[in-house]
Formats: structure tokens, C-alpha cells, sequence
């Protein structure tokens, strides 16, 4: 998984996690369960820059496998081992 | 809102100015929320109570229905108004179509009792929220259009007495008057109407004033023609008071033309539009041509045969409002020759 | 199954309408051009014809009407060519279960990677490249913001707006030659941990895209870093001594490289809130200005804005795709500037109405703005000549108080507690909801 745009900075700033996310559902894993995941294990401050309401904060871009997710299935897309998601803010930079 | 409005009339029986007769009207939306209807006959018995108890001054109250709208009877009226708004998908769509059947209902109570003048209630904060949506929907130029004191676009002219006041002061007002008030209607917040009016509540919990300065702000657009009385409307007053009202300048050109649906000024670039559409054929295409784009965005249905039906159940209040063909015709001749006529002037000089 | 194989792109240039008679248009057809919306196309893209309407023979009547909609919209759109070679089944069925199996909207072929926020087609990463170059390069010629020779400063800040812009610039002048000198232009605030490490990405940039950077310090043009600053005033209102010294220290760089213009990367996003906050403040005057492509052309040196139309979603999506080094950590002095509300209030506007953003800026191109509010006169600075509407223009006043320790001269509305002196903040309290843009951003 890669945090980009100072998301990293939300996470102690490590941009890269490879990361196991156990699930209940053995056969499903969607994203809304890596974003609560996420929220509760990788952010460390500030997890309103990241998550508003269950979703992503309007503005944070999300890949799956360099794919947008709203293509994929939204907070419904399936994942698979080995698939790369990625996050990237667009709330700040020039 | 339409409550507190007409309370504060009371107090209005100032010097110099004439008296006048006047009654309150409330249209029953409670065809397009699905509450039980003793919940509307509630609201209804509580609105009669409330404007019984405003006293002697008052005339009248008429309560309609808003499939009056359609001028049809009113079971006709009513599968209109459904079939209507099932097909219009946007939240904010259907809200402010709504809205504007409103303004029709009103209009026909209006018309019905002989009234000369449409009262509304609309405050301060519903200004800026009308501002600001509007300003997202992309109406940036017909946005003054609803928001002066005087609209006389409809048949009997609208006015907004209360633009100024801020709703915490209204409701401060009715308090010590004891007025009382009460919910009406309304949709759940939601699409881009909802954002907007959690947008405004946040901005006003952070500057009590900002409401006001967005108002300010759009106070300084142009408004248009029809936002006045016609010359002489003032005659009857003192000529003292007179000149204060009469300095309005009377200079701003004609809107080209309203959109049928919701009566905002065409832009330049929607004009273009309907010149472009004078050649089509058909009805329809002609009254879409002449909608403005964020009522084409949000309320007409995409699909074709949708579109149609859509077409055939609006009021005709709203298709009567399309302007004839011959019109435009004339108009895009009396652009060509005025173009002409700044071309000779640099010819000449 | 048949599928269609894009050879090439080829975006025509389709300025005049009445060129599209209905030959014309059945050439078209035969062709199997189709037809690409602008940005600035009023007409949804469901109401354009589509590939498929276009290759099949068209009827009488159709093909009269569909010549009759591209009269109209000529202008707004862009006539992508391509051509189709039929492949055998199987081939391009590699589609994932991702995406619905659907192919990409414009060459149908590849898995489509996003979709675009205007038009809500999904379309694959080449083609994406394609139509968002292009959808700039139109912009620029629709408005004339170049003319060939001109030397064009980029302001670059080394975040994602300005590196995609200097990206895309120089490919777009190599491509259409535009015959233009592009140079990049860092401003140096001298802020450790922040802008060196910026400065750096853009040193990089200087030599991948091969454009000469200059680089101007607050110190060489003030006498003062922003490190410097914060030490005297604390973390109150540096944002606006930021602000107003980096809007001039551009115009003079700029003048140093001797260039016609200068470019910035401010989005269609930035606009949009630009817009929203001057309703709100109430300031009529830049209300009026600033979703002009172009300004600043009676000051010394225009600046414009080709990526006035383009979503920042986009830009994002571009820069990641095509891998572009760029930096993007919030500038030290504002960790929580983040662009407050208005910011918040767009992104959940295109959230649910992705073309609220371009409406907006519509609406702020269609205010009519009445003729008796008066417009600041502009002058110059009796003391370093810059435009100015007062005697000193901000920057003196700013700087001439730090060198004479007043601290607050200049700044409406300070309001004397310095943070590094409160005992105890309050936190929810003083977050400014209605902010200007913080630091890290191309600031005007």
C-alpha cells in the first residue's frame, strides 16, 4: 500500500506498507475493511485528513492496482493478494 | 417562513404609505412528502390557528394544494406531479423544481383572489443559501434576478421585504411577540442543495455576519429590468419619499429571454443556444433549446423518451412561457442590425 | 466480436463550424473520427453521436442532425482521428473482472484506468494522456496565451500543479511548436526542512525537462527568510507576509529572466474556491478578476493560467501515472493549513456533481458586475516602484515594520495575542475556517 501527497506524513511518514489484513469473511476482503484497517492500524495523527464519515475525505484519491476505484467497485472493491492500493491527498502542495 | 412574513405586516402601517388588505397563503406540498395525512392536516389546522390569532388586520388565509400548479383538476395534477418528479433523479433537481411550482401556486392563489402583490418571507440566511447554490449550479449571471426586493417577472410581482433580516432575529422577534411558528414541509438535506446549506450553517457558526456579506456581495451585481416597478409605479407616493425610489436606474437591457422552467435570464452562451435551435422543428427541442443549462443538467430527463413524456406532463404555465419562433427570429435581426450599425460607426470615424 | 485498434491520435483543430456540412460530416464518418467535448462544452457527452453512430451509414435525417448539434457546439470540441483495424476475438479479452470488463470510451480497447470527472467516460491511461494534454493545449490556443518567441517563465513551486504544468507545457511547445523559451522559476522562502527539500525536486525537474531554473530568495530580495520572520512575528500571520512577498519576489524574477509571462499552476479546484471565498468576504473587486485566464496585463508582467479548466483530481491522476517527481509535504510553518473550509465544501461538491467545480467558475465568468463599484486605482510604490494602489505597496509596509519591529503594521485584523505567548490555546476556536490559501501553494 503507498500513502502519497503527505499522507505518508499521517502514517509516522512511511509511504510504503506491505501490509496482512486479517478479515473475517475468509473469502471477501473489500476496501471498506482495509480502510477501517487502515484507520485503526497505519494512521497515527490527524485520521480526519484521511476518512470522513466511511469513506475517504473527498479529495483523496484512490487506486487499486493503478486503477481508480470508483472503476472497481468503490468501498465494495474485492481484493486480492498481492494488489497494490494506493492513496494519494490532493488537500495541500502546488 | 411564510408564517413569520406576513406577521411582521402588522407593524408596517407606516406614514405616508397606504394601507392595504392582505391575506396569507400556504401551499400543502403534502402530495409530494409522503406523511400521513392527519400530519398535514395538523400543519394545516396549526397554520390556521396561528393566523387566526394574528388578529383583525387580516383578510384571509388560502391554503392550496400545489398541484394547482397544474391547472388541471386535481387528481389530474397530482399524477402529473408524481410522474414528474419520479423522473427527475437529482436531489437538488426535484427540490427546486418544486420550488418553482410553488412560485406557480402562488401565483394562481394571486391571480384567483385579485391579489396585486406576492409576498414572500425569505430572509437573509435563505438569500445566502440561494446565493451560493446558485453560484454552484453555474446561474452566476441570472443570480441577482431573485434576490431584489422587487421581481416583476411573474404576472403579479414578488417581493422580498424580508431580505435583510437575519433568521436568529426573526425567530427572536416572533419570540417576544409572542408569534407563534411552525414546521413545515421539507425534504431531508441532501445532494448539492443539502451541502450547500450545511456549508452556510458552518459559515455562520463561525462568523455571525457572513450571511450578510454574502448577500452584500451579490447585492453588487447588475440586477435586471424586471427587478423594478414600471415608471410611475411611485407617482402615488409623497414626491419627498419619491426620489429615493425613483433614482433606480432604468438603464439595464432586457434579459433576452427567461428559462421556462425556472424564469432565470439566459446567459450570452445560452442565448447562442436558442439561436442556434431556431432552425429545429420539433416542440420540444425548441423548449429544451430555450431552458437554461442547470435546469437542463438537473431537472430534464437525458433520455428521449423520457424527455417527452416530462415534456407533456409539465403545467403549462411553464411550456405557455417559450417564447414563439418568430421572436427569436426577430431578435437575432435585431442583433444582426444593431452589430450593423456599431460596424458603420467605425467605418465612419 | 470485433474491437477497434487505435493506430493513432490525431486532435484536429476545429475552430470554424460552418466547415462541417453534411459531406464533410459523412467524410468524417467514413473516417471514424469521433468527437472529443472540451472542457467548456456545454453539451453532455451523451448527446454527441458516438463512434458507433458515426461508422454506420447514416441516415438522411440523422446525419442532418447530428451535423446540426456539431454546428453548434463546433467550438467546444475536439475531432480525435483514428483508425480501426478489426482484431480477432479473444484478443482483448483480457479485461479483469475490474471495471465491469468494460474497454476504455475512447479507443476501446485497453482496461480504462479512471474516469474523468467532466464527462464521466471511462477511459485508459494512454488515451487519458491524450485528451488532457490536448484539452490544455486547447485552452491555450482558444485563449492566445502564447505567441510564438515569447519567453515564458514557470512558476514552479516543485509541488503537483507546477511540475505537471512544466511537464506538460514543454511537451505541448515541442509538440505544436509553439515556438516558446519556457525557463522555471523557484521562489525560495528559506524555509529549512520545507523548501530546500522542494527546491531540490525542482532542481531535478530542471534537468528532466531540460528548462533553465532561476531561483529568488526572500533573503537576496527582503533581507530577510521566512525562518527569520517566524522568529520575530511567531506562527501569526506569516502566511501573510508569505503571500504578499511571494507574489512580488515572482514578478521579479520573472523580470530577471526577461520574460513575457508567467505561468502558474492554479487549477480549475483553486479557482472554484477563489471564487467561493470572495463571495464570502465580500470582495467584489477580485470577484471580478479572478477566474481571468490571463491578469496582470497592465502590471508588469502578465500571468496566466492554463490549467484553469483542469481538474486537480486529474493533475493528480496525470503526475502519478506518468511518474512525475514531484513533492508534496505541507510547508512547516502551516501544518494545519489545511485549505479549510471552502476547500473542504468544493471537493464535496465534485463528489457528488463533478461539474459544480466548472460551473462555479462559470458563474464567476458571468457575474455582472455593476459599473458603480469602484475598482482600486492602481499606482506604483513610491519606494520600490512595484504596482501598488496605495503610496507603499504591501511588501514595503510588511518589510519596513519587521525592520522597525512593528510587528502588526499592515496586517488588518491582528489581534495582538502571538501564539507562542497564549498559555492555553484554544484549538477548535481559532482554526480560521475562511482562510487564504496557505503557503506551498502559487499564491497571488
Amino acid at each position: 500500500m503507498v500513502g502519497g501527497g503527505g499522507l505518508d506524513l499521517l502514517c509516522n511518514g512511511v509511504k510504503i506498507h506491505h501490509v496482512d489484513v486479517p478479515h473475517k469473511d475468509q473469502n471477501r476482503l473489500e476496501m471498506r475493511d482495509l480502510l477501517a484497517w487502515v484507520q485503526s492500524n497505519l494512521i497515527k495523527e490527524r485520521p480526519e485528513m484521511f476518512i470522513k464519515e466511511d469513506s475517504v475525505r473527498p479529495g483523496v484519491l484512490v487506486l487499486v492496482n493503478d486503477c481508480d476505484w470508483e472503476l472497481c467497485g468503490g468501498l465494495g472493491a474485492e481484493l486480492e493478494e498481492k494488489d497494490v492500493v494506493v492513496f494519494i491527498s490532493t488537500l495541500h502542495g502546488g | 417562513m411564510h408564517c413569520k412574513s406576513l406577521k411582521n405586516w402588522d407593524a408596517s402601517k407606516s406614514q405616508g404609505l397606504p394601507v392595504f388588505g392582505f391575506g396569507v397563503a400556504f401551499v400543502d406540498e403534502s402530495t409530494i412528502f409522503p406523511t400521513p395525512s392527519n400530519v398535514a392536516s395538523n400543519i394545516i389546522e396549526e397554520i390556521s390557528g396561528i393566523v387566526s390569532e394574528l388578529g383583525h388586520a387580516l383578510q384571509e388565509l388560502h391554503i392550496a394544494p400545489i398541484e394547482t400548479a397544474f391547472c388541471k383538476d386535481l387528481v389530474d395534477g397530482q399524477n402529473c406531479l408524481r410522474q414528474l418528479l419520479d423522473n427527475i433523479t437529482d436531489a437538488s433537481g426535484k427540490e427546486d423544481f418544486v420550488q418553482y411550482l410553488r412560485m406557480l401556486s402562488l401565483q394562481k392563489i394571486a391571480v384567483d383572489n385579485k391579489y396585486t402583490k406576492v409576498v414572500l418571507g425569505s430572509c437573509t440566511s435563505k438569500m445566502a443559501h440561494q446565493i451560493i447554490s446558485a453560484t454552484v449550479k453555474g446561474q452566476g449571471f441570472a443570480l441577482p434576478a431573485d434576490l431584489q426586493y422587487v421581481d416583476t417577472r411573474q404576472e403579479i410581482p414578488v417581493l422580498l421585504p424580508l431580505r435583510d433580516c437575519n433568521a436568529q432575529e426573526l425567530g427572536k422577534l416572533c419570540f417576544l411577540d409572542g408569534l407563534k411558528t411552525t414546521q413545515v414541509f421539507s425534504w431531508p438535506p441532501a445532494g448539492i442543495n443539502g451541502l450547500v446549506s450545511s456549508f452556510i450553517a458552518r459559515l455562520q457558526d463561525e462568523n455571525p455576519s457572513r450571511q450578510r456579506t454574502i448577500v452584500r456581495t451579490a447585492e453588487k451585481l447588475k440586477p435586471f429590468s424586471f427587478n423594478k416597478f414600471t415608471e410611475g409605479y411611485y407617482d402615488f407616493l409623497p414626491s419627498i419619499v419619491r426620489a429615493k425610489f425613483q433614482h433606480v436606474k432604468h438603464e439595464e437591457p432586457e434579459p433576452k429571454f427567461l428559462c421556462p422552467i425556472c424564469g432565470s435570464p439566459l446567459s450570452e452562451s445560452e442565448w447562442k443556444n436558442v439561436k442556434n435551435n431556431n432552425k429545429c422543428p420539433s416542440e420540444l427541442e425548441f423548449f429544451v433549446s430555450q431552458c437554461c443549462r442547470s435546469c437542463n443538467f438537473q431537472i430534464l430527463p437525458k433520455e428521449k423518451g423520457k424527455l417527452e413524456l416530462f415534456y407533456s406532463l409539465l403545467p403549462s404555465s411553464m411550456t405557455d412561457r417559450v417564447e414563439g419562433k418568430d421572436c427569436i427570429g426577430r431578435r437575432w435581426l435585431q442583433e444582426q442590425i444593431e452589430e450593423f450599425l456599431i460596424t458603420d460607426d467605425i467605418d465612419e470615424t | 466480436m470485433k474491437f477497434h485498434k487505435t493506430l493513432h491520435y490525431e486532435a484536429l483543430p476545429f475552430e470554424n463550424p460552418l466547415s462541417l456540412d453534411r459531406r464533410c460530416y459523412q467524410n468524417l464518418a467514413q473516417e471514424t473520427r469521433f468527437f472529443q467535448p472540451r472542457a467548456s462544452c456545454p453539451l453532455p457527452s451523451s448527446a454527441l453521436p458516438t463512434r458507433e453512430a458515426i461508422s454506420s451509414p447514416p441516415r438522411e435525417d440523422t446525419s442532418d442532425h447530428w451535423s446540426g448539434h456539431l454546428h453548434q457546439y463546433a467550438a467546444h470540441l475536439t475531432i480525435i482521428n483514428c483508425c480501426t483495424i478489426s482484431m480477432e476475438e479473444g484478443e482483448g479479452s483480457t479485461a479483469s473482472k475490474r471495471g465491469g470488463g468494460r474497454l476504455c470510451f475512447i479507443c476501446n480497447q485497453r482496461r480504462p484506468a479512471l474516469k474523468r470527472p467532466k464527462t464521466q467516460e471511462q477511459i485508459c491511461r494512454e488515451c487519458f494522456y491524450v485528451v488532457f494534454e490536448e484539452e490544455i493545449h486547447r485552452v491555450i490556443m482558444d485563449n492566445h496565451l502564447f505567441k510564438p518567441g515569447e519567453r515564458i517563465a514557470v512558476a514552479a513551486s516543485g509541488g503537483k500543479d507546477s511540475t505537471v504544468l512544466a511537464y506538460v507545457l514543454s511537451e505541448l511547445n515541442r509538440r505544436h511548436s509553439y515556438g516558446l523559451d519556457l525557463f522555471l522559476l523557484s521562489v525560495d522562502e528559506g524555509i529549512t526542512g520545507y523548501r530546500d527539500d522542494s527546491l531540490e525536486t525542482v532542481k531535478r525537474n530542471e534537468i528532466q525537462y531540460g528548462l533553465p531554473l532561476k531561483v529568488v530568495s526572500y533573503k537576496d530580495l527582503y533581507g530577510w527568510t521566512m525562518d527569520e520572520i517566524v522568529s520575530v512575528i511567531g506562527l501569526k500571520n506569516n502566511c501573510t507576509f508569505c503571500g504578499v512577498f511571494r507574489r512580488q519576489a515572482l514578478d521579479r524574477g520573472a523580470a530577471l529572466l526577461k520574460a513575457d509571462k508567467l505561468v502558474t499552476g492554479h487549477n480549475a479546484d483553486d479557482i472554484a474556491e477563489t471564487v467561493l471565498l470572495n463571495i464570502l468576504r465580500g470582495d467584489i473587486a477580485r470577484l471580478s478578476r479572478c477566474t481571468f485566464i490571463v491578469t496582470g496585463e497592465d502590471g508588469p508582467i502578465p500571468r496566466c493560467k492554463p490549467f484553469k479548466y483542469t481538474y486537480e483530481k486529474e493533475i493528480n491522476k496525470y503526475a502519478y501515472f506518468k511518474k512525475l517527481d514531484y513533492f508534496s509535504t505541507e510547508c512547516t510553518y502551516s501544518p494545519n493549513a489545511y485549505r479549510g473550509f471552502a476547500r473542504e465544501f468544493i471537493k464535496d461538491l465534485e463528489r457528488i456533481r463533478p461539474q459544480a467545480i466548472l460551473d462555479i467558475i462559470r458563474s464567476g465568468e458571468d457575474f455582472r458586475i455593476s459599473t458603480t463599484t469602484r475598482m482600486p486605482e492602481q499606482g506604483t510604490c513610491e519606494r520600490c516602484g512595484y504596482i501598488s494602489s496605495q503610496k507603499l505597496c504591501k511588501a514595503c509596509v510588511l518589510l519596513e515594520g519587521l525592520n522597525r519591529g512593528l510587528l502588526k503594521l499592515g496586517i488588518s485584523r491582528a489581534n495582538g495575542s502571538r501564539r507562542h505567548d497564549v498559555g492555553h490555546p484554544k484549538p477548535e476556536a481559532k482554526r480560521p475556517i475562511i482562510q487564504n490559501k496557505p503557503c506551498g501553494t502559487l499564491d497571488f
